[in-house]
Protein backbone atom coordinates (compact mmCIF):
# COMPACT_ATOMS: atom_id res chain seq x y z
CA UNK A 1 0.00 0.00 0.00
CA UNK A 2 1.45 3.95 -0.53
CA UNK A 3 0.26 5.24 2.29
CA UNK A 4 -1.56 4.89 5.40
CA UNK A 5 -3.13 8.12 5.72
CA UNK A 6 -6.55 7.40 6.76
CA UNK A 7 -8.36 8.60 9.13
CA UNK A 8 -10.14 7.21 12.21
CA UNK A 9 -14.09 7.34 12.88
CA UNK A 10 -13.70 10.36 15.08
CA UNK A 11 -10.68 12.26 13.30
CA UNK A 12 -12.99 12.14 10.25
CA UNK A 13 -15.60 13.83 12.09
CA UNK A 14 -13.64 15.80 13.40
CA UNK A 15 -11.71 17.07 9.96
CA UNK A 16 -15.48 17.36 8.11
CA UNK A 17 -16.26 19.82 11.43
CA UNK A 18 -13.84 21.59 11.26
CA UNK A 19 -13.98 21.75 7.56
CA UNK A 20 -17.38 23.17 7.83
CA UNK A 21 -16.92 25.79 10.05
CA UNK A 22 -14.07 26.98 8.67
CA UNK A 23 -12.50 30.02 10.32
CA UNK A 24 -15.11 29.89 13.34
CA UNK A 25 -13.90 26.23 14.16
CA UNK A 26 -12.36 26.19 17.48
CA UNK A 27 -13.14 23.44 20.52
CA UNK A 28 -16.86 24.82 21.69
CA UNK A 29 -18.41 25.01 17.78
CA UNK A 30 -16.49 21.71 16.73
CA UNK A 31 -18.07 19.86 19.57
CA UNK A 32 -21.29 21.61 18.77
CA UNK A 33 -21.10 21.27 15.30
CA UNK A 34 -21.22 17.24 16.03
CA UNK A 35 -23.38 16.98 18.58
CA UNK A 36 -25.94 18.82 16.09
CA UNK A 37 -25.27 16.32 13.29
CA UNK A 38 -24.86 13.03 14.66
CA UNK A 39 -26.94 13.53 17.92
CA UNK A 40 -23.94 12.13 19.86
CA UNK A 41 -22.87 13.82 23.20
CA UNK A 42 -19.18 14.89 23.08
CA UNK A 43 -17.05 15.55 25.42
CA UNK A 44 -14.42 18.66 25.07
CA UNK A 45 -11.62 16.25 26.11
CA UNK A 46 -12.54 13.68 23.27
CA UNK A 47 -12.65 16.72 20.75
CA UNK A 48 -9.40 18.07 21.74
CA UNK A 49 -7.46 14.72 22.46
CA UNK A 50 -8.50 14.23 18.22
CA UNK A 51 -7.16 17.46 17.99
CA UNK A 52 -4.07 17.23 19.32
CA UNK A 53 -3.20 14.11 17.45
CA UNK A 54 -4.35 15.42 13.86
CA UNK A 55 -2.38 18.09 14.81
CA UNK A 56 0.87 15.98 15.32
CA UNK A 57 -0.06 14.21 12.03
CA UNK A 58 -0.03 17.43 10.36
CA UNK A 59 -3.71 17.63 8.84
CA UNK A 60 -4.75 20.76 11.27
CA UNK A 61 -2.91 23.69 12.53
CA UNK A 62 -3.49 25.54 15.55
CA UNK A 63 -3.46 29.53 16.32
CA UNK A 64 -4.69 31.51 19.25
CA UNK A 65 -7.54 34.23 19.28
CA UNK A 66 -8.30 36.54 21.77
CA UNK A 67 -8.87 36.24 25.45
CA UNK A 68 -12.80 37.14 26.22
CA UNK A 69 -14.69 38.01 28.89
CA UNK A 70 -17.47 35.04 28.83
CA UNK A 71 -13.84 32.48 28.44
CA UNK A 72 -12.92 34.23 32.15
CA UNK A 73 -10.09 35.66 30.09
CA UNK A 74 -9.05 33.02 28.24
CA UNK A 75 -8.11 32.79 24.62
CA UNK A 76 -9.68 30.54 22.10
CA UNK A 77 -7.88 28.10 20.34
CA UNK A 78 -8.85 28.26 16.39
CA UNK A 79 -8.18 25.21 14.14
CA UNK A 80 -8.03 24.73 10.19
CA UNK A 81 -7.74 21.66 7.94
CA UNK A 82 -3.78 21.79 6.22
CA UNK A 83 -3.85 20.66 2.48
CA UNK A 84 -2.38 16.94 4.43
CA UNK A 85 -5.08 17.18 6.04
CA UNK A 86 -7.53 17.54 2.95
CA UNK A 87 -5.91 14.77 1.21
CA UNK A 88 -6.59 12.52 4.30
CA UNK A 89 -10.17 12.83 4.36
CA UNK A 90 -10.62 12.60 0.81
CA UNK A 91 -8.83 9.24 0.95
CA UNK A 92 -10.83 7.96 3.60
CA UNK A 93 -13.99 9.31 1.68
CA UNK A 94 -13.66 7.46 -1.22
CA UNK A 95 -11.97 3.98 0.40
CA UNK A 96 -15.69 4.36 2.22
CA UNK A 97 -17.71 5.11 -0.79
CA UNK A 98 -15.87 2.14 -2.97
CA UNK A 99 -16.71 -0.09 0.34
CA UNK A 100 -19.97 0.77 0.31
CA UNK A 101 -20.72 0.90 -3.65
CA UNK A 102 -23.36 -1.21 -4.20
CA UNK A 103 -24.01 -2.38 -0.99
CA UNK A 104 -27.71 -0.45 -1.47
CA UNK A 105 -27.60 0.07 2.78
CA UNK A 106 -29.19 3.73 2.38
CA UNK A 107 -32.28 1.41 1.39
CA UNK A 108 -31.98 -1.71 3.18
CA UNK A 109 -30.86 -0.90 6.50
CA UNK A 110 -32.57 2.75 6.82
CA UNK B 1 -21.11 32.92 20.38
CA UNK B 2 -22.62 35.18 23.05
CA UNK B 3 -20.55 37.83 24.38
CA UNK B 4 -21.78 38.13 27.51
CA UNK B 5 -19.23 38.33 30.74
CA UNK B 6 -19.44 35.12 33.03
CA UNK B 7 -21.75 35.57 35.75
CA UNK B 8 -22.53 32.43 36.95
CA UNK B 9 -19.38 30.29 38.26
CA UNK B 10 -18.66 26.23 37.09
CA UNK B 11 -18.76 23.26 40.75
CA UNK B 12 -15.34 24.17 41.88
CA UNK B 13 -14.18 20.97 42.63
CA UNK B 14 -15.04 19.82 38.91
CA UNK B 15 -13.27 23.17 37.48
CA UNK B 16 -10.20 22.38 39.65
CA UNK B 17 -9.96 18.70 38.78
CA UNK B 18 -10.13 19.36 35.25
CA UNK B 19 -7.45 21.84 34.94
CA UNK B 20 -5.61 19.53 36.91
CA UNK B 21 -5.90 16.79 34.59
CA UNK B 22 -5.62 19.08 31.32
CA UNK B 23 -2.23 19.07 29.67
CA UNK B 24 -0.81 22.18 30.27
CA UNK B 25 -0.66 23.16 26.34
CA UNK B 26 -4.27 22.45 26.79
CA UNK B 27 -5.67 24.12 29.76
CA UNK B 28 -6.53 27.12 28.68
CA UNK B 29 -8.41 26.12 25.67
CA UNK B 30 -10.32 23.62 27.46
CA UNK B 31 -11.16 25.34 31.08
CA UNK B 32 -12.07 28.56 28.37
CA UNK B 33 -14.39 26.12 25.89
CA UNK B 34 -16.01 24.98 29.12
CA UNK B 35 -16.81 28.01 30.59
CA UNK B 36 -17.92 29.45 27.75
CA UNK B 37 -20.33 26.99 27.27
CA UNK B 38 -21.62 26.48 30.65
CA UNK B 39 -22.61 29.79 30.83
CA UNK B 40 -24.46 29.69 27.90
CA UNK B 41 -26.16 26.46 29.11
CA UNK B 42 -26.70 28.44 32.39
CA UNK B 43 -28.52 31.39 30.83
CA UNK B 44 -30.62 28.69 28.63
CA UNK B 45 -31.42 26.39 31.00
CA UNK B 46 -30.70 27.01 34.27
CA UNK B 47 -28.00 27.56 36.71
CA UNK B 48 -28.80 23.65 37.81
CA UNK B 49 -28.81 21.88 34.62
CA UNK B 50 -25.81 23.59 33.70
CA UNK B 51 -23.59 22.46 36.79
CA UNK B 52 -24.98 18.84 36.16
CA UNK B 53 -23.93 19.42 32.16
CA UNK B 54 -20.40 20.68 33.67
CA UNK B 55 -19.98 17.72 35.60
CA UNK B 56 -20.95 15.15 33.26
CA UNK B 57 -18.48 16.83 30.78
CA UNK B 58 -15.68 17.42 32.99
CA UNK B 59 -15.61 13.57 34.36
CA UNK B 60 -15.95 12.62 30.07
CA UNK B 61 -13.03 15.02 30.13
CA UNK B 62 -11.20 13.85 32.14
CA UNK B 63 -11.39 9.83 31.27
CA UNK B 64 -10.38 11.04 28.11
CA UNK B 65 -7.46 13.03 29.15
CA UNK B 66 -5.96 10.07 31.16
CA UNK B 67 -6.43 7.74 28.05
CA UNK B 68 -4.69 10.51 25.90
CA UNK B 69 -1.84 10.20 27.95
CA UNK B 70 -1.12 6.69 27.54
CA UNK B 71 -2.06 6.80 24.20
CA UNK B 72 0.69 10.01 23.00
CA UNK B 73 3.26 8.78 25.62
CA UNK B 74 2.55 5.24 26.66
CA UNK B 75 5.91 4.21 27.81
CA UNK B 76 7.15 7.32 29.65
CA UNK B 77 3.91 7.27 31.95
CA UNK B 78 3.76 3.21 32.33
CA UNK B 79 7.16 4.17 33.16
CA UNK B 80 6.51 6.86 35.82
CA UNK B 81 3.55 4.20 37.24
CA UNK B 82 6.12 1.26 37.70
CA UNK B 83 9.09 3.36 39.07
CA UNK B 84 6.40 4.79 41.98
CA UNK B 85 4.76 1.19 42.15
CA UNK B 86 8.42 0.22 43.14
CA UNK B 87 10.06 3.12 44.87
CA UNK B 88 7.68 2.67 48.46
CA UNK B 89 9.60 -0.81 49.00
CA UNK B 90 12.70 0.79 48.13
CA UNK B 91 12.20 3.54 50.94
CA UNK B 92 10.89 1.37 53.21
CA UNK B 93 13.10 -1.71 53.19
CA UNK B 94 16.34 -0.13 52.42
CA UNK B 95 16.09 3.17 53.74
CA UNK B 96 14.46 2.56 56.49
CA UNK B 97 12.10 5.08 56.66
CA UNK B 98 9.99 5.39 58.41
CA UNK B 99 10.00 2.74 60.95
CA UNK B 100 13.92 2.19 61.29
CA UNK B 101 14.05 6.07 61.51
CA UNK B 102 11.35 6.30 64.07
CA UNK B 103 12.85 3.88 66.43
CA UNK B 104 16.44 4.67 66.15
CA UNK B 105 15.46 8.39 67.02
CA UNK B 106 13.24 6.96 69.86
CA UNK B 107 16.24 4.55 71.24
CA UNK B 108 18.63 7.39 70.96
CA UNK B 109 16.58 9.94 73.20
CA UNK B 110 15.48 6.69 75.68
CA UNK B 111 11.79 7.77 74.80
CA UNK B 112 10.65 3.81 76.04
CA UNK B 113 11.86 4.22 79.26
CA UNK B 114 10.98 8.13 80.18
CA UNK B 115 8.02 9.05 78.38
CA UNK B 116 6.20 5.22 77.52
CA UNK B 117 2.86 7.13 75.96
CA UNK B 118 4.81 9.05 73.44
CA UNK B 119 7.06 5.59 72.22
CA UNK B 120 3.69 4.20 71.84
CA UNK B 121 2.29 6.84 70.04
CA UNK B 122 5.21 7.64 67.67
CA UNK B 123 5.51 3.50 67.00
CA UNK B 124 2.07 2.78 65.99
CA UNK B 125 0.18 6.39 64.38
CA UNK B 126 4.15 8.05 64.61
CA UNK B 127 4.87 4.85 61.62
CA UNK B 128 1.62 5.77 60.24
CA UNK B 129 1.96 9.29 59.18
CA UNK B 130 5.47 8.58 58.20
CA UNK B 131 4.24 5.71 55.48
CA UNK B 132 1.84 8.78 53.98
CA UNK B 133 5.15 11.19 54.06
CA UNK B 134 6.35 8.07 51.59
CA UNK B 135 3.79 8.01 49.53
CA UNK B 136 3.07 11.84 49.35
CA UNK B 137 6.66 11.95 48.22
CA UNK B 138 6.18 9.43 45.87
CA UNK B 139 3.18 11.02 44.19
CA UNK B 140 5.67 14.18 43.88
CA UNK B 141 8.20 11.89 42.54
CA UNK B 142 6.68 10.41 39.71
CA UNK B 143 4.66 13.95 38.83
CA UNK B 144 8.19 15.21 38.77
CA UNK B 145 9.07 12.24 36.04
CA UNK B 146 6.00 12.54 34.05
CA UNK B 147 5.47 15.81 33.12
CA UNK B 148 2.26 17.03 31.21
CA UNK B 149 0.77 13.70 32.70
CA UNK B 150 1.63 13.87 35.99
CA UNK B 151 -2.43 12.89 37.09
CA UNK B 152 -3.13 10.23 34.76
CA UNK B 153 0.16 7.94 36.18
CA UNK B 154 -0.75 9.34 39.80
CA UNK B 155 -4.40 8.08 39.26
CA UNK B 156 -3.64 4.44 37.73
CA UNK B 157 -1.28 4.06 41.30
CA UNK B 158 -3.42 5.30 43.46
CA UNK B 159 -5.89 3.04 41.31
CA UNK B 160 -2.78 0.00 42.37
CA UNK B 161 -2.43 0.58 45.52
CA UNK B 162 -5.91 1.61 46.69
CA UNK B 163 -7.08 -2.17 44.57
CA UNK B 164 -4.58 -3.85 46.29
CA UNK B 165 -5.26 -2.63 49.97
CA UNK B 166 -9.27 -3.44 49.15
CA UNK B 167 -8.34 -7.09 48.34
CA UNK B 168 -5.59 -7.41 51.62
CA UNK B 169 -8.80 -6.11 53.48
CA UNK B 170 -11.48 -8.25 51.81
CA UNK B 171 -9.05 -11.01 52.60
CA UNK B 172 -8.39 -10.01 56.58
CA UNK B 173 -11.87 -9.72 57.06
CA UNK B 174 -12.83 -13.09 54.77
CA UNK B 175 -10.66 -15.28 57.39
CA UNK B 176 -12.57 -14.44 60.27
CA UNK B 177 -10.68 -11.39 61.62
CA UNK B 178 -12.51 -8.20 62.90
CA UNK B 179 -12.61 -5.03 61.34
CA UNK B 180 -10.85 -2.04 63.20
CA UNK B 181 -13.03 0.91 61.76
CA UNK B 182 -10.25 3.11 63.17
CA UNK B 183 -7.44 1.19 60.84
CA UNK B 184 -9.61 1.96 57.31
CA UNK B 185 -8.52 5.74 56.97
CA UNK B 186 -4.99 4.63 57.21
CA UNK B 187 -5.19 1.75 54.99
CA UNK B 188 -6.35 4.26 51.76
CA UNK B 189 -4.14 7.18 53.39
CA UNK B 190 -0.96 5.91 51.34
CA UNK B 191 -3.27 5.76 47.78
CA UNK B 192 -4.69 9.36 48.39
CA UNK B 193 -1.32 10.47 49.36
CA UNK B 194 -0.15 9.97 46.08
CA UNK B 195 -2.77 11.84 44.25
CA UNK B 196 -1.92 15.07 46.71
CA UNK B 197 1.37 14.78 46.19
CA UNK B 198 0.95 14.93 42.31
CA UNK B 199 -1.77 17.28 42.59
CA UNK B 200 1.05 19.35 44.40
CA UNK B 201 3.54 19.42 41.67
CA UNK B 202 0.91 19.91 39.04
CA UNK B 203 -0.55 22.68 40.74
CA UNK B 204 3.03 24.42 40.93
CA UNK B 205 3.67 23.81 37.63
CA UNK B 206 0.13 25.31 36.27
CA UNK B 207 1.19 28.24 38.30
CA UNK B 208 4.34 28.79 37.35
CA UNK B 209 3.73 28.42 33.92
CA UNK B 210 0.36 31.23 34.45
CA UNK B 211 3.24 33.40 35.83
CA UNK B 212 5.87 32.95 32.99
CA UNK B 213 2.91 33.46 30.42
CA UNK B 214 1.48 36.98 32.11
CA UNK B 215 5.37 38.05 32.67
CA UNK B 216 6.54 37.20 28.83
CA UNK B 217 3.15 36.90 26.93
CA UNK B 218 1.36 33.83 25.59
CA UNK B 219 2.83 31.68 22.82
CA UNK B 220 1.26 31.44 19.63
CA UNK B 221 0.60 27.47 18.52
Amino acid sequence: MASRDYLGEFEHIIVLALMRLEERAYGVTVRQEIELRTHREVSIGAVYATLDRLETKGYVKSYRGDPTPERGGRSKRFFRVTAKGVTAVNRTHQALQSMTEGLGLIEDYS
Amino acid sequence: MTSQPLSVQPPRLAFWLVNLFTIPDDAEAIMGDLLEEYSCVASKSGVDHARRWYWRQALKTIAHLIYSAYRIAPWSTASAVVGGFLLPGFVIRFVGFPERAIFAVLEKYQVPDKHFNTYVFFATTGIDIGLVIVYLWVGCVIALVAKGREMAAAITLCLIFAGMDGVALFAFVASGHSLLRSLLPWMFADSFAILIGAAIVRSSRSARRIGSDHGLGKPAH
